[in-house]
């Protein structure tokens, strides 16, 4: 019953504050959204769950499965539960929506009321979404995600913002047309088989090999049909070069607490899904196309940086920063090592919180200085000690800095994905010189807004950053540490889920 | 006792980590709080770090298997074949000798820094002393290292503190270029090194350095035909193990500024000189070449690597030497001296000579460190004014410096009795006994001998315009003093920098068959195989002589030395005059060349922003134009169409129904059509 | 006892007949005619086969029509009216204001 009462009280939270006056509804929002992240960290103490949530022999902490539609032969069940996969990402996302509120008290200074309960029901839709564990339950919450999202950028972004949302809002729902596509035919594909949208029999039949034909389709095409579209379903998601363009459009428009959960935990979403959707359930389709997955990982990570380089706009440099860090988990889930998925998933924890800081850390210099072109600013360090120190840690971290969670992630998928399969070495040689450019644009970057002497065009005062807007800062900076420094936090959870997936592998070291 | 002196051990490295906490959250919220800007915990951590250090190597002498190794494990790997993650402490001779080297000189510093920063009334001090000491602690993680995969974490950490440090000045526009020059260059190499961290855990499933579970050892196995490791890319053993080789080797060739990585040094020389002392002279920089000492016992199994080593470390020494022989800046010459000097360390490991090398590298930590603190009080008495143009007849003024400062010269430039004379020298002669069988070899020991003449003569013609002559400034005429915390350090590194020698005198052992290989007992009193007459027992080498044994030593330390005078004679000749001229016109077109550091700089920075950033632009152009078009384009077409569409919606009534009846009839008729009813 | 052939063509020509209407006449209330024509000649469908059967199904359908068609007419005829004060006239084809 926790994961109803987690996500019952996110929504009762969120109407409250869309009941609420403008003025106080952001601090509601903030003391109402720390309820949350008790229960998820209470979860968290108190969480005991062994194996993968789809696949046999696994106990999965604070289920339930009831009966909800019957619909013909087919059954849906109301069917919730964490495994060591899902129990991360439910943290991360309760802990960023809070650090998230905060650092909308200063950039969001109209219809508060409604900002505030729309962030708090978004919360909720990405707790369900990290939580079901019925197709359709997850999917009734992965299209939730996008109404919100579709309301904060289209009403509180900037010049572009209606183009910005309506892209993303158009672009991902297509997506999510072919992933259902996708799913549903497998449904169908197993026949008599499978009565239910339960994911994880699904997975344990199409493990079984029990797909058959669906009327002229051939069980082999099926299975390759319905990878390739719930890949690029979640690919858009991800995103995955070529499917990118809509990310940096709305992180640009979107203010800031949005673009924290964006990058933070909705690009989540994708991989989650690919993790639990492509590589668990046809593990022999992802494995036959390995080096072509691998081809996409690789690219996104460099060709995602190379952009990240050639930007002038700080938001617009870490949006595609974020395109080449998801290009790793990509890179991590193909290996169909421990370490590799296992390192793809505390990846996914990792740069949510390093994205989430950036981002964050954006938001206050823009807030100070209303602007975000590098070229507009110099030497902020002199008028902006703590925000400035904190985006140096931040940024170290997103290159990948030891003692600090990305390091952690990255190297775990590197160890994982090395000699994973056929060529792997290569790629894995390959996406690593990512970590070259990072460092690249974002000491460049750094030199240019934060270095040197101090010059900014204002006809005010540039002073520091209020407490409330670097409280978060440091919260997430020591979080990434402490992961750094200890990654068992999740990680030992993170590999028992993830360690029944690998042995389908013949490689991996 | 010794087993508590080992147990203490994570506190060497924990006591700067202490240092470094107190100085930035002191520093942020309550900086009249923290004596000196935070110099004083600095120095009482580092110097806990030294005694600890020094009873460590104590105890590791004292000690029956001449070791100590622990380690927790990290990240515990899961499933079948599965690796486990290690931090570790690994105390040999080698690295107590390291932890002794790095403690000292970061004492010294800091209390250097009192009269450098402290003293002229820098601000932001608590950062400084941060930096300083999370650097001391990742220098010292680095150092006990138990495994590869700590040591590039520590690697990079003290790159981080590199970077700080560098651009500590971040109010001006050189120093943050300068430390994003010098993250950037070493991170190009530590990209190598990571892919061969990795790929030595594909490989071995660990990354000890030592034990009966190392990679060295398993490599040796290997090898040997004892066992069988995974290998990738089709490669045989042999080559792969070069191949991880290499990889690893990229890390050490960035952080040890050899050719071609070398460019960054010479522009971090935009930090605080005790920074320029402690980090790009006598620890960091050496970070590289103690990892191969490090892992020794790997590299000797793998001769192209060796040679490679070897050929590049020669080639650097000459190639860096050659261009600190025009530049006009007294860090400049220092930066270019240390790029060559590590040079020599890497010819001396890739020529087999380890303990050569490591006598070396601590030779060096000394002289250099004492070289760059000597120009930090130059330049406090100079108000900050780097050029040697500008100085002279600074001897009179302050002869402590002065004679530190010479006596840091006569080593580095290799002249007998002084530290530098004896370490260079048997670098140089064990390239030349191994390389009368290698002609590669031969080629970087000719490489290496010629650039003896130039270190003398560069450091002679630095001392020369720097401490004689008449002074050519009015700053030079009245310098400011320096307090007791400047000349401190300078006295005990001065004193170092001349005896240290003593430790290791091979020619005086072969000339009088007493016993003073001392450092070689040291570095043979470990474990088996961390010894260096195990090394020796894996060098592909064979050794020629010219000669007998005691003739080749004899020809070799007079040749080198016979070419160091030469050049210090020169250097004296054209520079310690009253009013010396600059020379350089009589290199012809060379200078150009030497003035512009033979282009190096130029086509790396050309790659950085003459191919990169157009190369990213570009695909930007392509990614907002035909990417994105795609996108756009898809919505253009939909919304037209639509447009198009949408015509049939006549708002007549009539139309819709007509619409509705001929669509049922059309309907039908393909429904009767398929269905056979006509 | 009639062939429910005869029912069925009867129907068809009733519902034919309603087609007709809606796509020559212009007059609102004629065009409201021809619908309730065409809900007649379907419930003449519905009883006929109701009675071929046997089956009172059928019949039960074409009652509910008749109540359908009787709310039908109600809500047309408001909306003729509310067409009238419009346009002053209740010549469907003059109101193309709901278009693209």
């Amino acid at each position: 019953m926790w994961i109803e009462a987690l996500i019952a009280v996110t929504l009762a939270s969120a109407g409250a504050v869309f009941l609420s006056p403008n003025k106080v509804a952001g601090k509601i929002a903030f003391v109402l959204s720390l309820l949350p992240v008790g229960g998820s960290l209470w979860m968290y103490s108190t969480y005991e769950a062994s194996g993968n949530a789809l696949l046999e022999g696994s106990t999965l902490a604070f289920e339930t499965n009831a009966d909800w539609i019957v619909a013909g032969p087919y059954s849906l069940n109301w069917h919730v539960g964490l495994d060591g996969i899902s129990m991360p990402l439910i943290a991360l996302t309760t802990v960023l929506t809070s650090l998230a509120l905060l650092a909308s008290w200063t950039p969001i200074d109209e219809r508060q009321s409604q900002f505030y309960g729309l962030m708090l029901f978004l919360e909720a839709s990405l707790l369900g979404v990290f939580s079901a564990l019925d197709f359709f339950v997850w999917f009734v919450f992965w299209e939730m995600v996008l109404v919100p999202m579709y309301v904060l950028i289209g009403v509180w972004g900037g010049p572009r913002r209606k183009y910005a949302a309506i892209k993303m809002f158009v672009y991902t729902n297509i997506a999510s047309l072919a992933l259902f596509i996708g799913f549903t035919a497998l449904v169908f594909g197993l026949g008599d088989a499978v009565n239910t949208f339960d994911m994880a029999a699904v997975a344990q039949a199409l493990r079984a090999g029990e797909l058959g034909a669906l009327g002229p389709i051939g069980a082999g095409t099926l299975k390759l049909v319905a990878f390739v579209a719930m890949f690029v379903g979640f690919a858009v998601k991800v995103p995955v070069v070529p499917f990118h363009t809509w990310l940096p459009d709305a992180h640009v428009e979107a203010p800031t607490p949005v673009s924290i959960m964006l990058a933070g935990v909705l690009l989540k979403m994708g991989t989650y899904a690919l993790l639990r959707f492509n590589f668990t359930m046809l593990p022999d389709i992802a494995q036959q196309n390995a080096q072509l997955i691998a081809l996409f990982a690789v690219i996104s990570v460099i060709y995602g940086a190379m952009l990240a380089l050639a930007q002038t706009d700080l938001k617009r440099i870490v949006a595609y920063s974020s395109v080449s860090s998801m290009g790793y988990v990509i890179l991590g889930l193909v290996a169909y090592t421990v370490y590799g998925m296992g390192g793809a998933t505390f990846q996914m924890v990792a740069h949510g919180l390093i994205s989430g800081l950036m981002f964050m850390a954006v938001g206050v210099i823009y807030n100070t200085t209303h602007t975000r072109m590098v070229s507009d600013m110099s030497g902020l360090a002199s008028k902006m000690p703590i925000t400035v120190a904190v985006f140096v840690a931040g940024a170290f971290g997103y290159m990948g800095l030891p003692l600090m969670a990305g390091f952690a992630a990255e190297l775990f998928i590197f160890l994982g994905a090395f000699g994973a399969f056929e060529g792997s070495v290569l790629f894995t040689a390959a996406a690593m010189f990512g970590i070259v450019i990072v460092a690249g644009y974002l000491l460049l970057a750094m030199q240019r807004t934060l270095f040197g002497p101090f010059e900014i065009e204002t006809d005010y005062e540039v002073s520091p950053a209020a407490f409330h807007d670097v409280a978060p800062l440091v919260v997430l900076i020591l979080l990434v540490v402490l992961l750094g420094v200890d990654p068992n936090i999740f990680f030992e959870m993170i590999q028992n889920a993830v360690d029944p997936l690998a042995p389908a592998a013949g490689g991996g070291v | 006792m010794a087993a508590l002196s080992f147990e203490l051990a994570p506190v060497i490295a924990a006591l700067p980590f202490v240092s470094f906490l107190i100085a930035l959250l002191a520093g942020a919220f309550a900086p009249r709080l923290l004596p000196k800007g935070g110099a004083i915990p600095g120095i009482a951590a580092t110097a806990g770090s030294l005694l600890l250090s020094a009873w460590a190597a104590l105890a590791v002498w004292n000690s029956s298997e001449g070791v100590y190794h622990e380690s927790i494990t990290w990240v515990a790997g899961v499933g079948d074949a599965a690796f486990d993650l290690h931090f570790g402490i690994l105390l040999d001779p080698l690295s107590t000798m390291m932890l002794v080297i790095v403690s000292l000189v970061a004492v010294l510093v800091h209390v250097f820094s009192l009269g450098y920063m402290n003293d002229e009334g820098e601000t932001g001090l608590p950062r400084y002393y941060a930096g300083l000491g999370l650097f001391t602690a990742s220098m010292l993680s680095f150092v006990f290292a138990s495994n590869l995969l700590m040591a590039f974490m520590f690697f990079e950490l003290v790159g981080l503190c590199s970077w700080l440090l560098i651009g500590f000045h971040f109010r001006e526009p050189g120093p943050p270029s300068a430390a994003k020059k010098a993250f950037l260059v070493t991170r190009f190499g530590d990209y190598f090194f990571l892919v061969g961290v990795v790929g030595v855990f594909a490989t071995f499933g660990t990354t000890a350095f030592a034990g009966s579970e190392s990679f060295p050892h398993l490599a040796e196995q290997v090898l040997a035909g004892e066992a069988s490791a995974t290998t990738f890319l089709g490669l045989d053993p042999q080559a792969w193990f070069a191949v991880l080789g290499l990889l690893v080797l990229g890390g050490v060739v960035g952080k040890s500024a050899q050719y071609p990585l070398h460019t960054w040094l010479p522009d971090a020389m935009e930090g605080p000189t005790p920074v320029s002392a402690l980090i790009h002279a006598a620890t960091m920089v050496a970070a590289g070449v103690y990892l191969v000492a490090r892992m020794y016992g790997f590299y000797a199994l793998l001769p192209q690597v060796l040679a490679f080593i070897a050929f590049v470390g020669g080639f650097t020494a000459l190639f860096a030497a050659s261009m600190g022989v025009v530049k006009k800046e007294l860090k400049q010459v220092l930066a270019y001296s240390t790029i060559s000097q590590y040079g020599y360390m890497m010819l001396g490991l890739g020529a087999g000579g380890y303990v050569a090398a490591t006598f070396h590298l601590m030779t060096h930590a000394f002289f250099k460190a004492l070289l760059f603190l000597g120009a930090g009080s130059v330049i406090i008495a100079m108000h900050h004014n780097e050029n040697m143009w500008d100085m002279g007849g600074l001897k009179e003024k302050m002869p402590v410096t002065y004679y530190a400062f010479l006596s840091g010269s006569l080593a580095l430039a290799g002249i007998v009795p002084f530290s530098g004379f004896w370490s260079k020298d048997e670098v140089l002669y064990e390239a030349l006994v191994h390389g009368l069988d290698s002609p590669l070899l031969l080629g970087a020991y000719a490489m290496g001998l010629l650039a003896v003449f130039f270190t003398g003569f560069y450091t002679f013609r630095m001392v020369a315009l720097t401490f004689h002559g008449d002074p050519r400034t009015d700053t030079a005429r009245d310098p400011h003093g320096v307090g007791w915390n400047v000349k401190l350090p300078l006295v005990v590194l001065g004193t170092l920098a001349a005896v240290a020698g003593l430790v290791n005198m091979v020619p005086v052992a072969e000339l009088t068959g007493a016993h003073l290989e001392f450092l070689h007992d040291w570095l043979d009193a470990g474990p088996e195989a961390l010894t260096a007459h195990h090394y020796g027992d894996l060098l592909p080498y064979s050794s020629g002589t010219i000669g007998t044994e005691l003739t080749t030593v004899l020809l070799s330390a007079g040749v080198s030395l016979g070419l160091a005078l030469a050049g210090a004679g020169l250097a004296w000749k054209l520079y310690a005059v009253a009013d010396p001229d600059e020379h350089t016109d009589k290199l012809g077109s060379a200078k150009t060349v030497l003035f512009n550091n033979y282009y190096q700089d130029e086509y790396q920075v050309w790659i950085a922003t003459g191919l990169t950033l157009p190369l990213a632009r570009a695909a930007d152009k392509f990614d907002q134009g035909v990417i994105d078009g795609v996108v756009n384009g898809v919505s253009s077409v939909s919304l037209l169409s639509g447009s198009r569409v949408k015509r049939i919606q006549s708002g007549v009534v009539t139309n819709y129904a007509f619409l509705l009846t001929a669509s049922l009839v059309v309907l039908l008729v393909a429904i009767g059509l398929i269905g056979g009813w006509f | 006892m009639v062939p429910v052939q005869y029912y069925l063509l009867v129907s068809a020509a009733v519902f034919c007949i309603g087609v007709f209407g809606i796509l020559t006449r212009r007059n609102a209330l004629v065009f409201l005619m021809s619908v309730e024509l065409m809900l007649n000649a379907a419930n003449i469908n519905l009883v006929a086969f109701s009675r071929f059967h046997g089956n009172l199904t059928g019949q039960m359908f074409s009652l509910f029509t008749l109540a359908v068609a009787a709310a039908e007419v109600a809500i047309g005829i408001g909306i003729i009216l509310v067409l009238y004060r419009n346009f002053a006239d209740v010549d469907v084809t003059n109101a193309t204001t709901m278009r693209w």
